[in-house]
Parts: structure tokens; sequence; C-alpha cells
């Protein structure tokens, strides 16, 4: 499957997990910001999940298929259109080349993903395909993808990929019945994020940290891959003291010397030295990729432990999943 | 998940896939020392599912795949922070100082001031220097890297010249890759092409970090380097030496 890119849109990179095994080195994990969306769209066709897919942000972005082929489509930031439907997302998709396919604007969300099968075609850069822009490493040459750019699939499919391919191939875009409930995997209020204390949560004050507890949030405008600005009450220190600059991940929530706060995201820094008065439970960062600015947030305090449980207990889905994909296709 | 405290260390949990180990809370030559040991006896005996360690000035982090780890019977503890976390109290510290990692020292050619060093002129004035004594002081001390962290290859020093010690810019500018620079006691080099807020007195043709170099950073945490000044016209012969690809993979 080949696809000409026609409209880039806001943002739009190749990712895959992430690249893991430089954060000595500072290089970031980078990765797509929603990994259930992207792990689904690439479970859905048969891939192997660290298989490259496209991040778009919001709506915007066009390309046509130069060639046919399978695709999936996941994730709240946009509808994937052709000219005449609304396609459907979390399910593999069969397209005929010549097929024009847009990104119309979805206000729930904020980032979506293409799978292809096999995975888009771009070289390992440190052992991972995802773009890191600062560095101008992995992805697309680097960079974003930019009007008339092409790309293809690897050609190295699964037996389960061909499996499903074989059943939908044809003249006319096509999908099966089925699709994956990604609803299932995500807490009913998507609006709540579950945070654990961070090593400096006592260097505030009382107040500060009921509040951070309690009042809502807002993600501010100056919010990417790097890391959201996060609006709301200011928060106080009890305890004054500069922190030497030591590792941070994404999820760490950051306050300012001005009490302000600062989520890190796939892209962020490997070190940081302001205090972390909290970090945002793995199985909750999906929901924070999917924010925008002006959306509205609260923290809500879990332990360590039900931490790693649901972590662990999401990773045990996912492998499922795949299980469950093989199953209606006998193979596996 | 309390952080846990044994044999002088504070263990606790950064993320559901990462330990730091905190060895003490001050800047301290002997105790990144230690750090680095640490970490040398931590990779020549990693646990089951260990990939990364990140060290800083005075903690080290480990990262693993809690999958993995949560398998690991010969582990004890019923979650992974206990099983990593027992993991690491038990480890046998590498007591030797290692001599031979302490000698080689790491040789910098930077060409100070004009437009490699825009703030070699300010950096001179605020000290009442002249722009030679602030390039001798400069090329004279032996540093060591504290921490590699911000963007990738960033090498974070100390050993800088007390009489050099300059605060940082109020607010960042651009920076150009191998930029020299000088934030209050430490100096570094920025690898990449950035917005920075350090005082920039020079540039190194050397390329810090290459995606396609083994490791693709040049200065890892732990390592001696001094620099050396070069006039412009060697800074220009280097980087035709040194042609290489940009930052981007094959094909």
């Amino acid at each position: 499957m080949k696809i000409t890119i026609k409209k880039p849109g806001l943002l739009t990179t190749i990712q895959d997990l992430g690249r893991m095994g430089y954060f000595s080195q500072a290089v970031p994990v980078s990765g797509a910001m929603d990994v259930l969306s992207a792990q689904i769209a690439n479970k859905a066709l048969g891939n192997d999940e660290d298989c490259a897919l496209i991040e778009f942000t919001q709506s915007g972005a066009a390309f046509i298929t130069e060639s046919e082929g399978l695709m999936a489509f996941s994730g709240d930031g946009a509808y994937l259109n052709t000219d005449s439907q609304r396609l459907p997302s979390d399910r593999p998709i069969f397209i005929p080349a010549g097929t024009n396919l847009y990104l119309e604007n979805n206000k729930s969300g904020s980032r979506s993903y293409l799978a292809v099968a096999g995975g888009w075609d771009v070289p390992e850069v440190l052992g991972s395909r995802s773009t890191y822009l600062t560095a101008k490493i992995g992805g697309f040459e680097g960079r974003c993808l930019a009007e008339n750019d092409k790309l293809s699939n690897t050609g190295e499919l699964t037996h389960l990929t061909q499996s499903i391919l074989d059943s939908l191939k044809g003249e006319t875009i096509n999908y099966p019945n089925w699709s994956i409930a990604r609803n299932l995997f995500l807490p009913g209020n998507q609006k709540i994020i579950r945070v654990m204390p961070g090593r400096e949560f006592n260097w505030f004050d009382a107040a500060s940290k009921t509040a951070f507890l309690t009042q809502p949030y807002t993600i501010g405008n100056n919010s990417n891959r790097m890391g959201y600005h996060l609006q709301g009450m200011a928060l106080n220190r009890a305890i004054d003291g500069e922190l030497l600059s030591t590792a941070v991940t994404p999820g760490t929530i950051q306050v300012t010397n001005d009490g302000c706060l600062i989520l890190l995201m796939a892209d962020c820094q490997t070190t940081g030295g302001y205090p972390r008065i909290a970090q945002v439970a793995a199985v909750d960062m999906p929901l924070c990729a999917q924010l925008k600015p002006a959306d509205t947030i609260n923290f809500k305090e879990i332990s360590w432990k039900e931490a790693e449980r649901l972590y662990l207990q999401f990773k045990f889905d996912m492998h499922k999943l795949s299980l469950a994909v093989e199953q209606k296709y006998g193979v596996g | 998940m309390e952080p846990i405290t044994a044999n002088d260390l504070t263990l606790y949990p950064i993320s559901e896939c990462a330990i730091t180990v905190e060895f003490g809370n001050t800047i301290d030559e002997g105790l990144m020392s230690r750090i680095s040991r640490f970490n040398r006896a931590l990779s020549q005996n990693p646990f089951p599912g260990m990939y990364d360690t990140v060290p800083a000035y005075t903690t080290l982090t480990v990262f693993f795949d809690a999958v993995q780890v949560i398998r690991q019977n010969d582990l004890n503890g019923n979650s992974c922070f206990e099983k990593v976390s027992g993991y690491l109290e038990n480890l046998k510290e590498d007591d030797d100082s290692a001599p031979s990692s302490e000698s080689e020292i790491i040789s910098i050619p930077v060409c100070y001031g004009g437009k490699f060093g825009p703030d070699l002129q300010y950096v001179a004035e605020y000290h009442n220097l002249t722009v030679d004594e602030v390039i001798g002081l400069h090329t004279d001390a032996i540093y060591k890297v504290y921490m590699i962290g911000f963007i990738p290859g960033f090498a974070y020093m100390g050993g800088l010249n007390d009489l050099l010690e300059t605060p940082r810019k109020d607010t960042p500018q651009k920076v150009l890759a191998g930029a020299v620079g000088i934030a209050g006691k430490q100096t570094g080099i920025y690898p990449l092409e950035t917005p920075g807020g350090w005082q920039v007195i020079g540039q190194t043709p050397l390329k810090l970090f290459d995606v396609h170099r083994q490791p693709p950073a040049l200065l890892k945490a732990g390592d001696r380097i001094k620099f050396d000044a070069i006039s412009s016209k060697e800074f220009k012969k280097y980087q035709s030496k040194n042609k290489v690809a940009p930052l981007v993979g094959r094909g």
C-alpha cells in the first residue's frame, strides 16, 4: 500500500511505541502519545505491536491511496472520511487505489492513529521508528509529514494480517462487522486523571496539596508532545530548596518556581530540576494524550501499588486482545 | 509503597517501570563516583527486564519492563517495586575505584569568541577580565561530566574556575550545535541547535551527538574533559574532516 500526503494537517508524525535504551544519553522515549489507540490500530490489523503508525493531531490532514491496501484508524482527534462516507474506527478496512481520504474534526479528542498492514516503512533510528523533532531523528526524515510525501507499508505481513487482508480484498472499500471496543479499556469518567504522590509531594503546603487533588486544572495553549501547561490554582511550597536535576519520565507533574504545573508527555526531557508533585498513572496517559487546550481535568490520588496493578492488568488485556483477533481468523 | 531506605540508600518509584535510587542530596564528587560504580555494577549484573539507567547528580534511575519483572520468581516480593528494590538493595557495589577509567582525559577543541562565542565579551566584562584571561581560565581546568540531560548528548560539567561563575540569561536564545556555555558553576556543550540560556563563549566542531555512532553521545557521566583553544581556520578544517550525514536515518 502506498499513500501520498495531500495536506499535512497540524502536526503529523510517524510514531511507534517509543525509543528505549538511550535515556542515559538524554534521548527521550517519544512514541505514540496515546498508546492505547496506537495499539488498537495495530492489533486490528494483526500487526506486531511495534509497527510504525501515523499520529495525526486534530483534523485537517488529507491523503490519497496510490495503491490498494489494509488500514486501521483509531483515536479521538478526528474522523476518517472518504469523499462519500465516514469510515469506522478500531477495525481493519480494505481501501482500493485512488481513494481520497481526509480527517474531519472530532471535538472529543486530540490525536488519531493510522496503522497499515505491516507498518509504515521508515528506517529505524536508535532502535525505533518514532519521530523526535528536536533532534530531527526517526520517522520520516526526522520531520513532520508534508505535502507530497509518499509513504509505503513494509510488506512484512504476519500470517494474521495476510488472513485479514484476504478476507476483505476486493474492488471497493470493505470492512468486517466487528471492531475493538476501545472504551472497554478506558475509565467511565475520562476527565479524572489518576495520580500517585511524587517524591517532592510533601514539599508543598497542606492547602496546595488539597487544591491539587480537588481543584480543576485546564490545559494551556502552550501544550505539545513535550508537555502540557496546566492552568489552575498555583501551588505554594512548604519547604524551600533546590532540587538537583534527576530523572523524569512521561506522566511526571512538575511544579515551576512560580507554582505552575507542567505535565510531561512523550517527548519530554530525560532529566528535570523542578519538584515533582505527582506522577500520572500510566494507564491514564492515553486520556491525557487526548486532551486539548481549554479541556479541564481533576486529579485523583491512587497508591503506587494500585497503579502498578492497573498497568500490569492493561498489559495483560492488550495481550489477550491480540489472541482474540487471532482466534477470529483461526491463526496463532 | 512508601520509599524504602536501606544501607543509606533511598529507593522510590518514579513510574510503574522505573525506580530511583537516591544516594544523597548535595553535589559531591565522591557521591557521583559512587553512583558511577553502582551503575557499573548494575550494568554488569542486570536483572531480567532491566533496559536502561539514568545517572544524575545524586540519583541513579533504573528502567525496566514491568511484565518481565513480575514474572521473575527469583526476585522476592509481590510487586515490581518490591522485586526491583530488593535486587538493588542487595547489589554488591563495585568497591574498586577503577583508576583506568579516571586516567583518560577527553580533549575538546573550541574556537572562542566572535560568532563562535557571542557571549565571551559579556562574560569577560562581567568579571573584569580580558577575553584572553577568560579563555585561559576555561582551557586550564579539567572538567568532570556530572550528567547527560536536557537534550540528546548534552553534558553538564563541573570544575569551572570560580572566577568564571556567570548567571544564565533571563531569556533563552538560539544556540548553535557545538556551542560551549557557562551557567552558574557549570559548563556545558549544546549538541543540537536549540534555544538555550547559557552564556556561549565558544563552539566546538566535534559532533556531541550522532545517531550513526554507537553510543551516539560523545560524552557520558563520569568522563573527564579538557578544552583546547583553536583558531577559526582550524575549526573549519575539523568541520570538513568530520563531515557526517545530518541526524537522520538511512533511506
